[in-house]
């Protein structure tokens, strides 16, 4: 107990020094780690995993600036700098590849963030709570379906001849088109696809933010005479909008992943044009002869442009709301 | 005060046990590389791994794997290896986490050899101490020599050679019967089997009354990465064009020189006679979007209703199952039109099919190297690697006991002779020589596909194989060479692949030639021409 | 059934509850009706299937697919691997992510922005497979159950999601209230914070469970003995086997009828197997997300 007290006491004085005066560097920053020693320790197993598995490793970094070569090992071979980032980026596909990769992810990230969001207030609006079981349930299943086997199955019911949504077609008259067939329509395939298998899933966390609004408010708007309507827009969409932003964020700083298993079975020679993007060109010049360097220079390309758009979301987030990453 | 001492002391005993778990060494997990152990009655332990075909049961299972360990006095601990080899390799190789053995259809390729510099023994000067079955199939066929050597010389990967194989990998099957029902011969050239197809269509040609439902022509799917089997491409050997390796990226040789079809008139006039037939309707409309699994499930048919005319395939059960196989029946190449003079002929396949590279390797750092080559050397005994073809003696071939062997029927009656190769051993996956005079007398899958390939074989019997046939098996280049051929080809193929699909299902290949040719230039083909010219040069002035 | 409460409805009340109705219709049908199809596939002969002839009920039944998956003893191997993976996992994550989000959120935690950005410049830059390879190689995890449970077990993007709760639901003044009384941060964090955030702990420990539960990627790569693969990888592999290959034909036999026939049975049946298990742990997750589970914390 007295051990407590001292230590309240400590943090109380902190507290007001930090308040009023200004103290020496040096002292500020003990007097910090002393404080919040705890804190310190609460948070030391994390990180050391990031360190141990991801810093140390990290090293591998500068083979996209080097010649891999393996009797040298993997820091030793000969360095040549912006070689094959050059190589890449005055490649005969480098256009295309860029245009469709940020097609792909736009449209994904443009359509695919608000439907759990409002997935997540429908179900939220259903009274029974049986029905909102089952239909949470039936909703986030999609998301366990590995692709090679979603792919397969979107070939079944995508077929015009065979397909149910081909024979639906076929009722409404548009017969001709094959869903799968053409450049136009392989990017609302894949997009409206992606959505159906995980939005489901994704809705989850809203639902979760949702389930821990404080129900006096609910009971204060109905007092209030709010609309259901009304309600969902200034009771529900507040609670969520600190997990919107950030998911928000780090949705941006996806923008050059496309995830490449599913576009790599979703590809043929009709859709190529528009479904080549930079994961499965990269696949491609890999399997036929380990490129490794080129392979981890186009890997830091791409990295680097996702991280410049997480910081530049991250900072517009920051200005115009307190809610941001760091 | 409990709760903090709780909580603090929780913490700590994690990270300890997190710092125990890192540190512990699990006793059973061998770190892959050669163990040099005994076990008790003095065999020598190996670590192997092989990348076998999905289908293939447990090695254990395999009694004459079990024989040839036996003689050659190891025990071995096997990785089987079914799917995402690729991803495992790179792992593997970069980390030296290599075992004494790696087996598999090019598993370790030549390219790797050059990355991974001195992970593989050299096996070229063990040939004669160690490796006697091996330098009798060097000098039986040279050409396995000459597969297994690599630019430095050295030898890395022992090849395969099984001998059996036919010459071409795709033949051409047309509906026999439906034929017959309508009236009309086998089709000679194009333009005949235009007409034939328009009859398919239109007139009921398999007699159930439905006059819509009959495909009259259809093709495998076509890859984005090229060409492969069962495409119509091989109708270009209408034309004179030989395919044969590389030409899954179009190219090909004619009179000692390296071309690429993608570019010529002859390929032009292909992809129209193409679209000529998909705007009468006469392809089927899933062809470009379809799986292979779809192409044969559709090729099947309703009960004993056809539903394609004309398609390709490997062999006819295989294709179109039992009950339709009767129907159908190959047909003889094409000529483009009736009164052209271009030399007919056809896909000749028969060193992609019968020859493979880098079937094993033996690692640098193992061992037991002698014990490792005494294996290596059991599995090219022709009268072992008969079994590790078609399975073991008893079970999957039979002992004549004069000297001569026949390949058993498989036990379930269900079964095809194909899938019962495949599940009982490691069928072409493994290293294996077939010598010429071994006498064995083949399955009825084998003898089928013998027979079937009949009409095509006076086209394929024409080819003048000095110079109108690309020796991509045996060319090794250069890794920087090796590079260069990759990604221009990869950029070949993004260009060229959408273009044949679209010119097919559109039209439209007249307008669109003029600025594609230039754009083909653009993603270095001529670059590769000029490489592989090179190369294939040299390879002709030395095997003079 | 409630899904109209009578009393006190406006008409645009009424149309919105409509309107409800028939999105919940829309979306249940939709995505029902393709999971009902992996379902009745899993027991139907493949060649009608992928000819379109099996819509509504299964046709050619047969529970081959069904058979052929669990003949494979390696099938009960990992199962029971995956389950210690999982559970074993999922409680190092949790206690490793909880008390980190715990901390981020504290904003009189001065390294908090520095840290923040530590772990998020992990999410985009890494040294890639080889080197953590080589790593893991040299820490002794490679063909090791550990590799499952401890590298991994910081997920930056389940720490945002943690961090972002804790800060709005445990703002400073709490905190401030307590220490008032002598609470330390270990107190607070067991005492009030971890039961206030049922909902929380249950989104991100759903998310460490089912990423442990579909991983496929650890195991293809660091592990070499099949008695330590989890069920994705035995799965992976029953369904890669019984796929038809094109260059199989010639040079492979897969496309013998005998296996075409029932090729698709196992690709569906394969979801079935994987997702039940899970499907049987969510409702206990579920009622952590009913309303109101946090009655009354903050006033004011």
């Amino acid at each position: 107990m007295a051990f407590i007290n001292a230590e309240t006491k400590k943090i109380n004085e902190n507290l007001s020094s930090i308040n009023s005066v200004k103290p020496t560097k040096k002292a500020n920053v003990w007097n910090t780690f002393k404080r919040d020693y705890q804190l310190w320790l609460m948070i030391l197993p994390a990180i050391v995993v990031i360190v141990i598995f991801n810093y140390i490793p990290m090293y591998g970094i500068q083979l996209a600036f080097r010649e891999f070569d393996f009797t040298k090992g993997f820091t030793g071979g000969e360095w040549v700098g912006l070689k094959y980032f050059d190589q890449f980026i005055h490649n005969y596909m480098f256009k295309d590849l860029i245009t469709n990769t940020i097609t792909i992810s736009l449209a994904t990230i443009i359509l695919g963030f608000p439907a759990p969001i409002i997935m997540a207030l429908i179900i939220n609006q259903v009274f029974g709570k049986r029905w909102k079981k089952t239909l949470q349930t039936t909703v986030y299943l999609p998301h366990f379906i590995s692709m090679v086997v979603m792919v397969g199955l979107l070939n079944v019911l995508l077929s015009p001849e065979t397909g149910v949504v081909g024979h639906l077609m076929k009722a409404l008259g548009l017969g001709d088109i094959n869903l799968l067939a053409s450049e136009k329509i392989f990017v609302p395939v894949y997009v409206l696809s992606d959505i159906w298998q995980h939005a489901g899933w994704n809705s989850i966390i809203y639902l979760a933010a949702l389930a821990s609004v404080d129900p006096q408010l609910y009971d204060s708007a109905k007092i209030d005479g709010a609309s259901r309507w009304q309600t969902i827009r200034y009771v529900d969409i507040p609670a969520i909008v600190p997990t919107m932003i950030i998911l928000f964020i780090l949705s941006m700083g996806n923008i050059l992943n496309t995830g490449f298993e599913k576009i790599f079975l979703m590809q043929n020679p009709l859709n190529l044009p528009v479904s080549e993007v930079i994961a499965t060109y990269v696949y491609k010049i890999g399997i036929i002869s380990s490129q490794f360097s080129y392979s981890a220079a186009i890997g830091l390309f791409n990295t680097l442009i996702n991280f410049v758009f997480l910081l530049a979301m991250n900072t517009i987030a920051k200005r115009f709301s307190n809610i941001s990453l760091w | 005060m409990r709760k903090k001492k709780f909580v603090k002391g929780f913490l700590a005993l994690s990270l300890s046990a997190t710092v125990l778990a890192a540190c512990s060494n699990d006793q059973a997990a061998s770190d892959g590389k050669g163990s040099s152990g005994k076990t008790k009655d003095g065999k020598v332990q190996l670590t192997a791994l092989i990348t076998k075909h999905p289908l293939t049961q447990d090695l254990k299972k395999m009694k004459w794997l079990e024989e040839v360990e036996k003689r050659a006095g190891v025990d071995i601990k096997w990785q089987e290896v079914t799917a995402d080899w690729d991803q495992k390799k790179g792992a593997l190789l970069a980390s030296g986490d290599v075992p004494d053995l790696i087996i598999g259809p090019n598993a370790i390729t030549d390219a790797d050899y050059v990355q991974y510099n001195g992970l593989f023994e050299d096996l070229s000067d063990d040939l004669d101490k160690s490796l006697p079955n091996v330098k009798k199939m060097f000098e039986a066929k040279p050409e396995t020599k000459g597969i297994a050597t690599q630019l430095d010389g050295k030898i890395y990967g022992l090849p395969k050679y099984q001998r059996f194989w036919p010459a071409t990998a795709t033949r051409q099957f047309i509906n026999q019967k439906w034929l017959d029902n309508l009236g009309l011969k086998q089709p000679t050239n194009w333009d005949e089997l235009y007409d034939v197809l328009v009859a398919f269509k239109e007139k009921d040609a398999n007699g159930n009354g439905d006059p819509n439902d009959e495909i009259p022509m259809d093709f495998s799917p076509t890859g984005t990465g090229g060409f492969g089997f069962f495409q119509p491409t091989v109708l270009l050997g209408s034309t004179g064009i030989t395919l044969g390796e590389g030409s899954g990226q179009g190219y090909y040789v004619e009179n000692g020189k390296v071309k690429n079809f993608f570019t010529d008139e002859r390929y032009k006039d292909f992809v129209k006679f193409l679209n000529k037939c998909y705007k009468a309707g006469l392809i089927s409309k899933e062809v470009f979007t379809q799986d292979y699994t779809k192409y044969q499930s559709v090729a099947r048919g309703n009960g004993d209703v056809a539903k394609v005319g004309y398609t390709y395939g490997w062999e006819l059960t295989d294709r179109f199952g039992n009950t339709l196989a009767p129907q159908y029946a190959t047909l003889a190449p094409l000529k483009q039109t009736a009164d052209s003079t271009a030399k007919v002929t056809w896909t000749y396949d028969y060193n992609s099919l019968n020859y493979g590279a880098n079937m094993i390797t033996l690692s640098a750092q193992s061992t037991n190297k002698d014990a490792a080559m005494k294996f290596i050397n059991e599995l090219y005994d022709p009268k072992v690697s008969m079994q590790v073809l078609f399975g073991s003696m008893g079970t999957n071939i039979a002992d004549n006991g004069d000297g001569s062997y026949k390949v058993l029927p498989p036990t379930d009656s269900k079964m095809d002779p194909g899938t019962w190769k495949w599940t009982s051993t490691w069928a072409d996956n493994g290293p294996m020589y077939i010598a010429d005079d071994l006498k064995l007398e083949l399955g009825t899958d084998m003898q089928s596909v013998g027979k079937q390939t009949e009409p095509l074989m006076g086209a394929i019997d024409a080819i003048d194989k000095d110079n109108d046939l690309f020796p991509g098996m045996f060319i090794k280049y250069s890794k920087e060479d090796n590079s260069k051929l990759a990604l221009n080809n990869t950029n070949l193929m993004n260009l060229a692949m959408p273009k044949y699909s679209q010119w097919i299902t559109k039209g439209g290949i007249d307008k669109d030639w003029n600025a594609y040719v230039k754009n083909v230039e653009k993603t270095g083909l001529f670059e590769n021409l000029k490489i592989m010219q090179k190369y294939y040069d040299d390879y002709m002035k030395n095997k003079k | 059934m409630v899904l109209f409460n009578r009393k006190g409805k406006t008409t645009s009340d009424i149309i919105f509850d409509c309107m409800i109705f028939v999105f919940c219709v829309f979306i249940f049908l939709i995505i029902a009706y393709p999971l009902y199809f992996v379902v009745i596939a899993s027991v139907s002969d493949s060649t009608l299937v992928s000819t379109g002839k099996v819509l509504l009920y299964p046709k050619g039944f047969s529970l081959f697919g069904y058979t052929e998956i669990f003949k494979d003893t390696r099938i009960w191997v990992g199962y029971k691997n995956t389950i210690i993976y999982t559970l074993l996992g999922t409680f190092v994550n949790l206690l490793f992510t909880l008390p980190a989000a715990y901390v981020l959120s504290r904003q009189e935690f001065k390294a908090r922005r520095f840290l923040m950005f530590v772990f998020v410049f992990t999410m985009f830059f890494n040294g890639g497979l080889i080197p953590t390879y080589l790593l893991m190689k040299d820490l002794h995890l490679t063909n090791n159950m550990w590799v499952f449970i401890v590298p991994f077990s910081v997920n930056v993007f389940n720490l945002i999601i943690t961090r972002t709760f804790f800060e709005s639901s445990l703002p400073k003044e709490l905190f401030e209230a307590a220490q008032m009384d002598g609470c330390t941060h270990f107190q607070f964090f067991g005492k009030v914070a971890l039961p206030l955030s049922k909902a929380v702990i249950s989104v991100v420990g759903l998310y460490y469970l089912v990423g442990h539960w579909n991983d496929f990627f650890t195991g293809l790569i660091y592990i070499r003995d099949y008695s330590l693969q989890p069920l994705q990888i035995v799965l992976r592999d029953i369904l890669i086997s019984n796929q038809v290959f094109a260059e199989g034909a010639g040079s492979g036999g897969a496309a013998g009828g005998y296996a075409q026939k029932y090729a698709d049975q196992i690709k569906y049946g394969v979801i079935i197997v994987s997702t039940l298990p899970i499907l049987l742990v969510y409702p206990f997750i579920q009622k952590y997300f009913e309303k109101g589970v946090m009655i009354g914390s903050v006033k004011g």
